[in-house]
Parts: C-alpha cells; sequence; structure tokens
C-alpha cells in the first residue's frame, strides 16, 4: 500500500516541489499550510509520516510537534522536522519533544530528504 | 627728628610694597577663580558623567550625569568616601567594577561595562592620579552606552533575521536544481548538466557564508557556546578530518596527523570546536597548491592541549597578518587566486577559541606556509 505523507510548509513554492519529489517517489502527499490546520489533519487523515516547518504561521512547529506527541491517537506517527532553523538548541528541543529526525531545508536536497524519509519509514 | 622722618618714610615704602603683594595677589586669585570657573564649567557640562576622588577617596568634584547615575544630589555626596556609598545593593555592579575588594579601595579600570538598576548601560574608567611624590586621587569617568548597545542589537538582530529569511529562497534554488540533476523532471543533456552544476556550487558557497554570517551574530550576542561536554581533541579532529580525505586527494595534498597517546580529556562545544577545526583545515588546503603538504599535531603542557597545522601554502603577507582575525577580512594574495571565501572564517574561529577560554596564534611567511595554533584549557575534572 501506498505510504502517505503529510506535508507541512507555508512556502507554496518549496510544497510543490516537495510534493513532486514526494509524489515521483510513488508516496500519496497531503499538505498543510500552517499549524493549525497541520495538526487537525495530522488527527484527521493519519499519515505514515509528518515532514514538518518550524515557523509557521499561527501555532508553530514545535507546539503542532508537541501536541501530536502528546495526543495518544497520533503520538506514534514519526515526525521529521524540515525547517530553517537549525542551531543546537533548536535542534535539541525538536529531538527532545520526539521528532524523529531534524534537517535543515537548506543542508539537504530532496533526494536526501526522501532517502531519510524511507530509512524511517522502514 | 631726623631719625622719625626716616622711619616714616620707611613706613610708607613698606606700605606701598605691601599694597602692590596685596594687588598681584588679588590678581592671581581672581585668576585662580576664573581658571576653576572654566574647569568647572567644563566638567559640568560634559555629557559623561565625572567624578573626582581626593587621595581619600572623597568626592570633591561630580557633575550632574554621574549625580543621575548615582541618584543623589550633590550636598549629599561632597565629601563622603565613594567607597562606603557604593556599598548600597543597587550599586553592586558598579562597586565590582571599581572597587579593589580586598583593601576597600578604588581601583583603576578602563572602560568596564556596568547595567544600572533602570537598565542602561554604562562604560566607568577610573584613572588613578598621581604626580613623583604622591597619590592624588581618582579620576572616575561614566560613558552612557545604551544607545550604543542598543543599535548594536538591533544589527544583530538584523543580519539574524535576514539570514534566516535568506534560507528560504536558497533552498528552494537547491531543490529545484538538486531535483533537475537527479532527473527528477526528466533528461537533460550535457551542456545544461553543466550549467546546473555550476548552479548548484554557486548556490552552496552563499548557504555557507549565510551559515557564517549566523554563527557571527551568535558571537556578537554573546551566545556563541552552547553545551560544553568533555572530550578528546583528537577524535574530534578525526572526525572532521573524514570530511576532507576526496578534497586532499583531489588536490594530491599529503596529511600528516600526529597524534601522542595520553592527551587529557577538554571541555568544548563539539558543534562549535568542530567548526574551529573545520575552518583551519580546510584553509590550509585551500592555500596550499597541488602536491603541498599539511602537518597537523597535538601536544600538551601543564596548562592545555595544543593544536597544530602546518602548511606548505601560500603564506599571509607580512603587512597584513595583523588583520588577519577581523572580520570580512581577506588576504590580497588569496583574493587573486580567485579561492572562495567570505572572510568570516577567522574571526569565528578566534572567537570559538576564546570563548573557550583558549589562544589563537599563527607563524607566517609568505610563499613559504603558515602554521596556525590554538589551544583548550585544561580544567579540574570536577
Amino acid at each position: 500500500m501506498m505510504k502517505k505523507i503529510l506535508l507541512v510548509e507555508d512556502d507554496k513554492f518549496l510544497r510543490e516541489l516537495m510534493t513532486k519529489k514526494l509524489f515521483s517517489m510513488e508516496y500519496d502527499v497531503v499538505s498543510a499550510v500552517d499549524g493549525e490546520s497541520g495538526l487537525a489533519m495530522i488527527k484527521e487523515s493519519k499519515p505514515d509520516l509528518v515532514l514538518l516547518d518550524l515557523i509557521l504561521p499561527g501555532i508553530n512547529g514545535f507546539e503542532v510537534l508537541e501536541r501530536a506527541k502528546k495526543d495518544p491517537e497520533t503520538a506514534s506517527i514519526p515526525i521529521i522536522i524540515l525547517s530553517n532553523l537549525g542551531q543546537k538548541e533548536d535542534i535539541d528541543k525538536g529531538i527532545s519533544l520526539g521528532a524523529a529526525d531534524f534537517l535543515v531545508k537548506a543542508h539537504f536536497t530532496p533526494q536526501e530528504i526522501t532517502n531519510k524519509l524511507k530509512i524511517i519509514l522502514g | 627728628m631726623e631719625e622719625s622722618l626716616t622711619k616714616t618714610d620707611e613706613l610708607i615704602r613698606v606700605r606701598a610694597a605691601l599694597l602692590n603683594i596685596l594687588e598681584d595677589t588679588d590678581e592671581l586669585r581672581r585668576l585662580a577663580v576664573d581658571e576653576k570657573n572654566k574647569t568647572m564649567a567644563i566638567i559640568e557640562n560634559l555629557t559623561d558623567g565625572v567624578i573626582l576622588l581626593n587621595k581619600k577617596n572623597q568626592v570633591e568634584i561630580i557633575s550632574p550625569p554621574a549625580l543621575d547615575f548615582l541618584g543623589v544630589k550633590k550636598n549629599e555626596i561632597i565629601g563622603k568616601h565613594l567607597v562606603d556609598f557604593l556599598q548600597k545593593e543597587e550599586f553592586s555592579q558598579a562597586k565590582e567594577a571599581l572597587i579593589d575588594e580586598n583593601e576597600k579601595r578604588i581601583k583603576s579600570v578602563y572602560k568596564k561595562e556596568v547595567q544600572t538598576k533602570e537598565g542602561l548601560y554604562m562604560e566607568i574608567t577610573s584613572v588613578l592620579l598621581k604626580d613623583e611624590i604622591e597619590e592624588k586621587g581618582f579620576l572616575i569617568v561614566i560613558h552612557d552606552i545604551t544607545k550604543d548597545r542598543l543599535v548594536e542589537k538591533m544589527k544583530t538582530e538584523f543580519v539574524s533575521i535576514a539570514a534566516h529569511q535568506l534560507r528560504t529562497p536558497l533552498s528552494a534554488i537547491k531543490w529545484t536544481v538538486g531535483m533537475i540533476l537527479d532527473g527528477d523532471i526528466g533528461e537533460i543533456n550535457e551542456e545544461q548538466r553543466e550549467l546546473l552544476e555550476k548552479t548548484y556550487i554557486s548556490n552552496e558557497r552563499m548557504i555557507h557564508l549565510v551559515n557564517d554570517l549566523l554563527n557571527v551574530t551568535r558571537i556578537e550576542e554573546g551566545r556563541l557556546l552552547y553545551n560544553q561536554e568533555w572530550g578528546q581533541l583528537e577524535s574530534l579532529t578525526e572526525d572532521v578530518l573524514n570530511n576532507f580525505q576526496e578534497t586532499l586527494k583531489m588536490k594530491n595534498i599529503f596529511l600528516d596527523f600526529e597524534k601522542p597517546k595520553g592527551l587529557p580529556s577538554v571541555k568544548f562545544d563539539k558543534e562549535k570546536m568542530g567548526l574551529v577545526l573545520q575552518n583551519l583545515i580546510e584553509n590550509a588546503i585551500k592555500y596550499t597548491q597541488n602536491g603541498g603538504k599539511i602537518k597537523i599535531s597535538l601536544e600538551k603542557d601543564e596548562k592545555s592541549v595544543i593544536f597544530k597545522i602546518k602548511d606548505s601554502g601560500v603564506g599571509i603577507p607580512k603587512n597584513q597578518q595583523e588583520r588577519i582575525f577581523t572580520k570580512f577580512f581577506r588576504g590580497e594574495n588569496v583574493i587573486k587566486m580567485e579561492t572562495e571565501g567570505t572572510g568570516l572564517g577567522l574571526y569565528t574561529t578566534k572567537n570559538i577559541v576564546n570563548a573557550h577560554k583558549g589562544e589563537i596564534w599563527f607563524e607566517s611567511s609568505e610563499n613559504e606556509g603558515t602554521t596556525f595554533y590554538f589551544t583548550v584549557p585544561i580544567m579540574k575534572n570536577n
């Protein structure tokens, strides 16, 4: 069965590029443009994995991550942070809140990102 | 009769002489008062706060901004001992800056930063006044740097925000070009590939610059080190060196890494110290011609672990060696070589080393090579 990826990203072009890449890797892709709807979609569509940006309109990515991990219904869904923050304290915060990985957008190509994702999806 | 006449004469002469002296004295006194008024006018109108202490550390002269700083009226402080006065809780920072705790007296300081309870930043300088014979007292100058600090902070924040904002479009370029190069959008021909690969490298350079800028803003915000842990400098060096194997092979540079056994553990921020090693190794490789030699060695003395990297590269021109650690500086000879570089590497490196309480220095001669040294202090293990 096709694995479903939820992409939470507020930048339209980055969202398009990543969606295209994920489609080409034969994933089912759904996306959200802010924290609020991202969190709602984690609950509703139960993706197999979430790619989560941190700086988002409304509630930020850290909060989305924290709430998703607190909710027993969604706690087991792996969440990879994909952000342009990337100082050590951001990374530590993300990992301690339960992120499966922390990727700085500017440091990885879509191919490298999907490679990481493949490992986590098993 | 004659005798009394001569006496009267004499008295008249003495009187005239005395009057003369009196007049001179009066003139001198007026001059002195004039001078004093001038001096006071200068001190009173300076924008910096000024306090003059006599040799007993009592306040002799104090200007309005200094009164504001201490929050007192003039008559409450003239003649008082400044050391006693600064004992109040609200002056704890000024006290720490100005008073020699052991001897309970004012000490000489140069541009020491103090924060007031209102949150203003002051820079305090205190100079010992003395002549050949004795100490005369102290001159204390209080300079308000709140505005400078604010501008500095805004500048740093601006760079930090700009750098983060830059990362999004840079990511978009990286992802697009990356996907095209990976064939995700369809086949491309050799010529297209070549151009896109160059585009990709240019973009990587920009990402690198943004990362450097972010590191610089962290230096300026004074929150450079994040997490210091115990570790072995030689194993970190090995990790960092692994990233350079390919470049070394490509440039046919022979690298010798000499590490003695039994080096003590030292405390460092792994990420930032990694950056130091990366910068120094990268520079050594970049500025060494193909077929050159690089030698890395680690030593220790009683106080620190010493890292040493010696290259057979182009060297740093003598007249530019002083500026090598300043922000955005690049040597003239390496600019001509058209090598990449932001001029931020050694600035960042020095700041990281200093934040670890270590030192960094170098020896270099043009066309012969450069050796960089830095130290990480050995601390007691508790």
